[in-house]
């Protein structure tokens, strides 16, 4: 098959279908060199198109209007990426903010093209320099694209581990600044005057001596020309002198967002697409053994059937995931209905289909009393035992989670033979990249990924085969454009889970009540991402001897990163064991946290300490409650128990039990750490409220249990999320500001929610439940 | 089998099985992409439209039960956005993902024609659409501001 033919008669049907809802940029490789505009893009178009104007530098294109586009290489997700990224450019490209247009940065271009020398030094003094880089994090050389690729064009263009704003601040302003000194260079070129007398506000460029302006549209095209003579000396500004960054910016992306408009991956059309429904082994390691595609061949609309191996693990992560089959059709639904009567034998590992939910919490109960890795072992933990008043333990569990994220998986994907096209909603387009590559067989210069926003992330999109099953599907049948969906179903299988952790921690109590020995041990399965989070760094709450061993096992089912990691597990354990020895104490939980905090010597104890008496006092903690109803408080904090960066904030949630066992969030009060400064507080008040919610559903409602090897919540009637009737009427959130730079925010706010509730239903009704979610425990009171 | 569908105030011919959900016929035959799936039993909203003016659940209704009736989705509340009910969502920034919000705004504005003023008990009761990165708190908010701005 001649694919250059293929190619003209696919741009001509592109062209043919102007107006309707079909994307007509896509371009043959061989005509890469020329720009191109979308022919009939939609209103919601996100995607990388070659610029008609020159572009200034890999970030930044400004067109003769004016218009900014500034190129985003994370993944838009709910979390303001696509605002928040726009706006660290913008604060140092000095341009009209009202002008700005987002576009993904080009995953391809990102393959080919090194990242520009001047961002790869980061000035300043790490997390407490108010006037450095901070503390971004590239991961060393991992061409699979996992650990990161610390000097490609964008270096980083995963979403995850809440560092979009950490990783991206410096080289993001600096991008805007560079833009910037070369746009006053050519402004300094076209008049012949020195480049020192101008300035540049709101896109104008001005000579305030003869009174001349021009806009930056109007320059533009000249400072593509013009190359920085010493780009190493550009500084970027410190948070003193931000005045778009601090403020609160509405997201750029909600106008459409409203309308309908924004393109989901779920949404991309191609012509000539055909679309592919998906089954794979519901018991991961399983394989298909045999299908009958003569059963629905004739069935309405359906084209092929397919099966397709478990993914290269090599491709996932190590994650062992299914083998499957899809069936392609002209439409979604004829290719769902067809494969959900197509008869099909799974092959299923005999180890696998005898594991329960059960047997795992056995197992996890068995490692956790084997010698484990120790960790930490300050001072004579066993001495001080021997030497305690009193001693509490407590075992605490956590299930396997699911991210349930809204947007089903789902890719479409073209391959010829020698280009792969993707479109896609994915946290990691590099690990996308390899993967086509590898399947295909085609270089990875010429994989192609056009990024959509997604419909809820929480940990690479899923972190699951998505694409890998799209790429599969789509290299069986080169020259068809396959948009792959899966089923709700689908996607709960083919996706990472959360580990179910189990942690068992014992103090020992002075006579006073203040622990003077303290043994954690966690266990999770093996690959159970940060299943030791923050305990291997300190207890946090001062002890003088501490001990942390982690000890794992082995499961089948495939874990990953969902939203917190381990360290919202953990922050469960630990927050939930305070509450207790507080009260085995006969203490009031806030003022034991406090005092513990204040004899240690973390370096942000102040913070840590501000933020409680803060929270506390926001709450009205110690004025009287109606009964049925209660406060709880916990600290949140997120690396400041090493010397780095930190993400710090306490929050008192009040809450209430009626007798029936009905639980009701009723507010939350949030001290916030800002660091020295935070870019977009509107989207961290939306992070802090989601979250909320996040961890509310963690506490009450949600568990995956595992049954015969596979997953048993595979849909939102099993695997519940909460409605606004369950949410805190009231959130008030106080910022206050700190000296060192941020962690992030996108997980591990309101991780209190989980102890703090357990508190409160501890308070109401005298019991104490240490397996989450509390929604399996009778919780009626009298 | 053809048939026809009412959408958005435009008459469409569709060539589909009648059985087909009213949701996969909105998006992959009428061609309107602002409507989604998500569960496909029903549970979580994110398909809703209305269906002779009450918010139905666009995945678990079979097309045919469309015929002769209008629909209404997310692309039919307002040519360019401007419906009080967006711009009150756009005040509150309520948004996150975004890929529940045209269901939970189909629903919302289906309690605001029925209750111009509602409490929160009625929005409790009746915008029952799950968001998973948890926007509730500015929803709710930007459901009483749209209740303001319709009433003027």
């Amino acid at each position: 098959m001649n694919t250059d033919v293929t190619r003209r008669e696919f741009l001509a049907t592109v062209a043919a279908a102007q107006g309707s809802f079909v994307l007509g940029f896509w371009m043959p490789v061989k005509a890469h060199a020329q720009t191109r505009t979308p022919a009939s893009a939609p209103a919601g178009t996100v995607w990388y198109e070659e610029p008609a104007t020159p572009e200034v530098n890999a970030w930044i294109v400004v067109a003769p209007d004016d218009t900014v586009t500034v190129r985003i290489a994370q993944t838009e997700l709910g979390q303001g990426v696509w605002t928040s990224n726009a706006m660290m450019v913008c604060e140092e490209l000095q341009c009209d903010w009202t002008k700005v247009r987002p576009q993904y940065a080009s995953a391809n271009r990102d393959a080919r093209e090194k990242a520009p020398a001047w961002t790869l030094a980061v000035p300043g003094n790490g997390a407490t320099d108010p006037k450095g880089g901070g503390v971004p994090t590239f991961g060393t050389r991992d061409r699979t694209g996992v650990a990161g690729i610390p000097d490609s064009l964008y270096r980083r263009m995963r979403t995850n581990a809440a560092s979009s704003v950490k990783d991206g601040r410096y080289y993001l302003q600096l991008a805007g600044a560079e833009a910037r000194e070369r746009l006053l260079l050519a402004a300094a070129d076209l008049w012949s005057v020195p480049v020192a007398e101008l300035t540049a506000r709101n896109s104008i460029i001005t000579h305030a001596r003869s009174g001349r302006t021009v806009t930056y549209g109007r320059v533009a095209h000249r400072a593509a020309q013009i190359p920085h003579p010493h780009p190493e000396t550009i500084a970027i500004k410190p948070p003193d002198q931000w005045t778009l960054m601090g403020t609160e910016q509405k997201n750029l992306d909600v106008p459409l967002k409203v309308t309908g408009q924004t393109v989901y991956g779920i949404d991309v059309r191609l012509p000539g697409m055909k679309w592919a429904a998906v089954k794979a082994c519901p018991v991961y390691g399983g394989d298909v053994a045999r299908f009958d595609f003569d059963a629905v061949r004739d069935m309405p609309g359906v084209r092929s059937a397919v099966q397709f191996p478990i993914p290269d693990p090599a491709l996932t992560r190590g994650r062992i995931f299914s083998g499957g089959v899809a069936v392609i059709a002209d439409s979604w639904y004829q290719a769902r209905t067809a494969i959900d009567r197509m008869p099909i034998e799974w092959d299923v590992p005999p180890e696998h289909a005898a594991v329960n939910t059960a047997m795992m919490r056995d197992g996890l109960l068995a490692a956790i009393d084997q010698p484990g890795q120790v960790r930490v072992n300050q001072g004579d933990v066993d001495a001080g035992f021997v030497r305690a008043a009193k001693i509490v333990e407590a075992t605490y569990s956590t299930p396997y989670l699911a991210r349930a994220r809204m947007e089903p998986g789902n890719a479409t994907v073209l391959v010829t033979d020698d280009r792969v096209d993707i479109w896609i909603g994915d946290q990691s387009p590099q690990e996308t990249r390899f993967s086509a590559s590898t399947i295909t067989g085609i270089p990875e210069q010429n994989v192609y990924i056009h990024l959509c926003h997604l419909g809820g992330g929480f940990g690479r999109n899923g972190n699951g085969p998505q694409a890998e099953h799209a790429i599969m599907i789509a290299n069986a049948h080169r020259g068809t454009p396959i948009h792959m969906l899966w089923t709700r179903e689908q996607d709960f299988i083919g996706t990472t889970y959360r580990a179910m952790g189990l942690a068992r921690l014992r103090a020992g109590l002075d006579a006073e009540g203040w622990p003077i020995a303290l043994d954690v041990r966690t266990c999770m399965q093996r690959d159970g991402f940060g299943p030791e989070a923050s305990f291997d760094v300190t207890s946090r709450y001062h002890v003088p001897s501490y001990r942390y061993s982690s000890h794992t096992t082995r499961f089948h089912v495939p874990v990953g990163t969902r939203r917190g990691v381990g360290q919202a597990a953990h922050e469960f354990y630990r927050e939930s064991f305070m509450d207790e020895l507080a009260r085995a104490a006969g203490r009031d939980p806030y003022l034991y946290r406090r005092e513990l905090l204040a004899r240690t010597n973390l370096p942000y104890k102040a913070d840590m300490i501000k933020a409680l008496d803060m929270a506390a006092e926001m709450s009205g903690w110690g004025t009287p409650l109606p009964r049925g109803t209660a406060r709880a408080i916990a600290l949140e904090e997120r690396g400041a128990e090493a010397e780095g960066l930190a993400t710090i904030s306490a929050m008192v949630h009040t809450v209430s039990v009626s007798r029936a066992g009905k639980v009701r969030l009723e507010r939350v009060d949030v001290a916030h750490d800002t660091g020295f400064g935070l870019v977009n507080p509107l989207s961290v008040k939306k992070q802090i409220e989601g979250q909320v919610v996040w961890f509310y559903n963690d506490a009450m409602h949600q568990a995956t249990t595992i049954a015969d090897g596979h997953v048993v919540e595979n849909n939102f009637d099993t695997f519940p999320l909460s409605r606004i009737g369950e949410n805190p009427p009231e959130i008030n959130i106080r910022f206050f500001s700190t000296g060192h730079w941020l962690m992030g925010m996108g997980h591990d706010r309101a991780t209190s929610v989980q102890a703090a509730i357990g508190d409160a239903i501890y308070q109401i009704t005298g019991k104490r439940f240490r397996d989450l979610p509390y929604g399996n425990h009778d919780l009626t009171w009298s | 089998m053809a048939f026809d569908l009412v959408v958005n105030g435009s008459t469409h011919r569709v060539d589909a099985d009648p059985q087909t959900p009213l949701l996969w016929v909105i998006r992959d035959h009428v061609g309107l992409t602002g409507t989604k799936f998500s569960c496909g039993i029903g549970q979580c909203g994110a398909c809703t439209v209305h269906l002779d003016g009450r918010a139905v659940r666009s995945c678990s209704i079979p097309a045919a039960t469309a015929i002769g009736k209008p629909v209404v989705t997310i692309e039919g509340v307002s040519p360019d956005g401007t419906h009080p009910i967006q711009l009150a969502w756009k005040e509150f920034d309520a948004p996150q993902c975004g890929y529940c919000q045209s269901g939970m705004i189909m629903s919302a504005l289906a309690l605001l024609r029925e209750r111009p003023h509602p409490t929160d008990a009625d929005i409790d009761a009746r915008v029952t659409n799950a968001c998973r990165c948890g926007t509730y708190y500015r929803v709710r908010k930007a459901i009483h501001l749209a209740a303001d701005l319709m009433g003027k």
